[in-house]
């Protein structure tokens, strides 16, 4: 990874237009944790998504976290990649396929499926997902990112 | 047969007062409300302004642990700051409006929906946005529907800025309805 001055991505992100396809993103890795998942801006609101007892009386074996937080991890992801150009025209599809039980390690993936010339750039399509530590995927979808 | 029933402090540790109070919130939640399924017709709309203060990006980026510089409009120390990302000042996490969608699609003015589960999303970003705009985030249900004997509504989105009118993100998202 290209050194910053304060920790940011390179401006441009680390992927340029000669990247091949089948390029693998490193992700991100975070735990879910009950203190994050039921903060007030996340998901407080409804105890399914902190509190064991009411999660345990939906049915659930713990409490789970908004589909947003993986969201959140995977397009973290994106712009360590794509850098500003995450920013203007691109697309970002996630199907949450299951839930996130609180206690998991979360990791982020992302492969390029495909790459398209477009004026002078290049339009970028990765695959993207998150999973947990027995490789389990929770959430799946895809990028696609133009860098001029 | 006994079924095991978790504790209130089984994920984090708690003193007896800190679990009374907890229960007493999630009591205070227990609200008679319909399901989403009925709650939606095919063809409202709803929409809200949001002011995307520096704190409330901070709020939304500590609890994701995303420590990215571009999105500090806020320092402590040094409190409100401009910022610095390649667009200038601070700017907004991508898909930070994408979170705040449910408190618009889902009427606030109603008791909440428990039992709904947000499924998909597929966001367009047109234009990043700077911390402390105001956006206008406008919801159209588009479509109710069954698949392997689940509920689904499907919603569009648009997000823009409410002085400039710039576009900033669109979206189709869909919800699982008990």
């Amino acid at each position: 990874m290209q050194a910053t001055r304060n920790g940011a991505p390179p401006a441009d992100g680390l992927l340029a237009k000669d990247t091949p396809v089948g390029f693998e993103l490193v992700g991100v890795k975070k735990k879910a944790a009950i203190q994050l998942m039921g903060s007030r801006l996340w998901g407080r609101f409804n105890p399914n998504h902190w509190d064991p007892l009411y999660a345990s009386e939906t049915g659930l074996s713990a409490p789970i976290q908004t589909g947003e937080m993986s969201s959140a991890y995977l397009a973290e992801m994106c712009v360590n990649y794509f850098g500003r150009h995450f920013f203007t025209n691109a697309r970002m599809t996630c199907k949450y396929v299951a839930s996130t039980f609180a206690n998991e390690v979360i990791t982020t993936g992302g492969r390029i499926r495909e790459k398209t010339p477009e004026g002078d750039g290049v339009r970028f399509v990765v695959d993207i997902w998150a999973e947990n530590e027995a490789g389990e995927t929770k959430t799946v979808g895809t990028v696609e990112v133009l860098i001029p | 047969m006994t079924t095991d029933v978790p504790a209130t402090d089984s994920l984090r540790p708690m003193t007896e007062i800190q679990i009374q109070q907890t229960r007493e919130f999630i009591e205070s939640l227990q609200e008679e409300c319909q399901t989403y399924w009925d709650m939606v017709s095919v063809g409202d709309e709803l929409s809200r302004d949001l002011h995307i203060t520096p704190e409330l990006v901070i709020l939304y980026a500590d609890a994701v642990e995303d420590y990215n510089p571009w999105y500090e409009g806020w320092r402590m120390n040094t409190w409100h700051i401009e910022g610095e990302s390649p667009f200038g000042g601070a700017i907004v996490p991508p898909v930070l409006v994408s979170h705040f969608v449910l408190s618009v699609q889902f009427d606030h003015t109603k008791p909440f929906a428990i039992g709904s589960i947000h499924t998909y999303h597929d966001t367009q970003i047109h234009a990043p946005i700077p911390v402390g705009a105001t956006v206008r985030i406008a919801t159209k249900a588009i479509d109710k529907y069954e698949k392997r004997g689940r509920r689904y509504v499907r919603h569009e989105v648009t997000v823009t800025d409410v002085e400039s009118g710039r576009l900033y993100l669109t979206e189709v998202r869909d919800i699982l309805s008990l």
